[in-house]
């Protein structure tokens, strides 16, 4: 069998209580503490899984079990306390979409720097620029020498995620992206998502939406305060995510 | 071996790295030249307050090297790049958290993007004291010495002794809050430390040894040299030399060591 594409072994991360653990000099040398609290939890545990090439994900779960810091790690923009989750090849973010974006450059040098920032060479953002605005629609086309800031946020997300597609990486991680954007621009990605699995990207879904969840994936993974409960096909996750759900509304 | 994979690291995303100081740059100078004036003006006017308050003011008996006003510009320019090197890395990445957290790049890279866009501004300014050479070679109040040939090295170790600090400050300046405000205050103090105003040799002995001490000291010596005597004390080079080594090794460690728990404060 070829090398999974992703690997995670003993995967685990702890986080202070209070989540910020800032510190303060001043409190240190005049008080003899560091204000910080160190009541730590595990916001994951022990996750161990990999993802062959080409599979398409699911990860399932209830608010704070974990499934973002997840895939932070995966990305590689958040490191593990223990264990390890191994990329091979690229890994293009769909995750704070925005985040690589300044308000005050226009949308053109934008599109250039954050895409500089993950690995396109300043030729290979030539080719793909009229591409990536196709994309993002014509109101966009527009004002693509417009300050950044001036966009709405749906249309920064469009710019966004119309980049980040575009990257052509052979890794796909998507957090809940898809709920924004309007009903004609979520159909332009589902074609695009659509279109990156048929051409036999990886993809790491991260959704609430339970249609979307099996309309993009064929095997679940499900976490559940920090461990990882479930991996089979979607739609067993599924029903095993909602009977525990369903057990923790009766309870 | 520590250092050697940050390098490569590093070495691997110089793209990115460009894109990073060409951007800087453009947000400095977007449009107008008054990026570049302030970049000047700020150490020249100082130096004109120190020309007057030292030689008008105090008269002193001995004040730097001689003419003691390109004594002050030399000192001041290269203290500026250090000093804004300090400010700035301890910041540079809770300023770009955003970008931190939404790109997979060697952490380091924020910080050497910071040293290296502070850097070509400096070089930028290389016109101005290069002005005031000519103007005192013409007066024939100084004359050039072949340890010019040091302006380089002198350059490249505060670009390293700046890297190495600044790879220990950004990550404290995240965890800890006050962080920001203690380099502030330790900028000021080491500015006296530091000869710029002075030339080491005037100090006492003991004292002198103490400046050795401080790497800055060392590395003003070799920036400064040519304009001057020709002469330098090697004692402080050479310690500016082991400190910066040391200092960077220490910074990638502390760098290394702290980059997980930044990483989920960010």
């Amino acid at each position: 069998m070829a090398k999974p594409v992703i690997e995670v072994r003993d995967l685990g991360i702890e986080f202070y209580r209070t989540r910020r653990r800032r510190m303060s000099l001043r409190e240190m040398v005049f008080k003899g503490q560091s204000g910080a609290t160190t009541e730590t939890f595990w916001a994951l545990r022990d996750i161990s899984f990999d993802v062959q090439r080409g599979e398409a994900v699911g990860l399932v779960g209830g608010n704070g079990s974990g499934k973002s810091t997840l895939l932070k790690m995966i990305a590689g923009v958040m490191l593990p306390d223990s264990g390890y989750a191994r990329v091979r090849g690229g890994v293009a973010p769909l995750i704070e979409l925005t985040g690589g974006f300044l308000g005050e450059l226009t949308a053109r040098e934008n599109v250039y720097l954050a895409a500089g920032l993950h690995g396109l060479t300043k030729r290979q953002i030539d080719e793909r620029y009229d591409e990536i605005v196709d994309f993002a629609g014509p109101q966009v086309q527009a004002g693509m020498d417009m300050p950044f800031r001036h966009f709405s946020s749906g249309m920064q997300v469009r710019i966004a995620f119309a980049l980040i597609t575009t990257l052509d990486q052979p890794v796909v991680l998507v957090d809940e992206v898809l709920a924004v954007g309007d009903r004609t621009f979520r159909e332009k990605c589902y074609t695009r998502m659509d279109s990156m699995l048929s051409g036999g990207k990886t993809l790491f879904l991260v959704s609430h939406s339970e249609p979307d969840l099996r309309r993009f994936s064929e095997r679940g993974l499900y976490l559940r305060s920090g461990e990882l409960k479930g991996d089979g096909p979607i739609g067993e996750v599924i029903a095993q995510y909602n009977a525990d759900a369903d057990a923790d509304a009766a309870s | 071996m520590i250092g050697v994979s940050q390098f490569n690291g590093l070495l691997a995303k110089r793209q990115v790295l460009r894109t990073l100081v060409e951007r800087d740059l453009r947000v400095r100078y977007a449009g107008s030249v008054l990026g570049y004036v302030w970049t000047v003006l700020d150490p020249l006017l100082m130096a004109l307050v120190y020309f007057i308050v030292f030689t008008l003011i105090f008269q002193a008996r001995q004040t730097g090297n001689q003419p003691y006003f390109l004594h002050l510009v030399t000192g001041l320019f290269l203290w500026q790049w250090f000093a804004s090197n300090m400010s700035e890395t301890s910041r540079a990445l809770l300023s770009e958290s955003r970008l931190v957290r939404s790109a997979n790049l060697p952490r380091e890279l924020w910080v050497v993007r910071v040293v290296l866009a502070k850097g070509i501004e400096f070089i930028l300014t290389l016109p101005v004291i290069i002005a005031f050479t000519a103007y005192y070679l013409i007066t024939g109040e100084t004359k050039l010495h072949w340890t010019l040939v040091m302006i380089p090295v002198a350059l490249v170790l505060t670009f390293l002794l700046s890297v190495g600090i600044g790879m220990i400050l950004a990550p404290i300046t995240v965890l800890v809050t006050d962080m920001a405000r203690v380099v502030r205050i330790a900028l000021r103090l080491g500015f006296y430390a530091t000869p710029v105003l002075y030339s080491a040799d005037m100090a006492p002995g003991t004292l002198q040894t103490v400046l050795a001490l401080n790497p800055m000291s060392g590395i003003l010596e070799l920036f400064r040299s040519g304009f001057f005597r020709g002469e330098m004390n090697l004692l402080s080079v050479a310690s500016a030399c082991v400190l910066t080594v040391i200092l960077l090794l220490i910074g990638a460690f502390v760098f290394k060591r702290l980059e997980p728990a930044v990483l989920k404060e960010i």
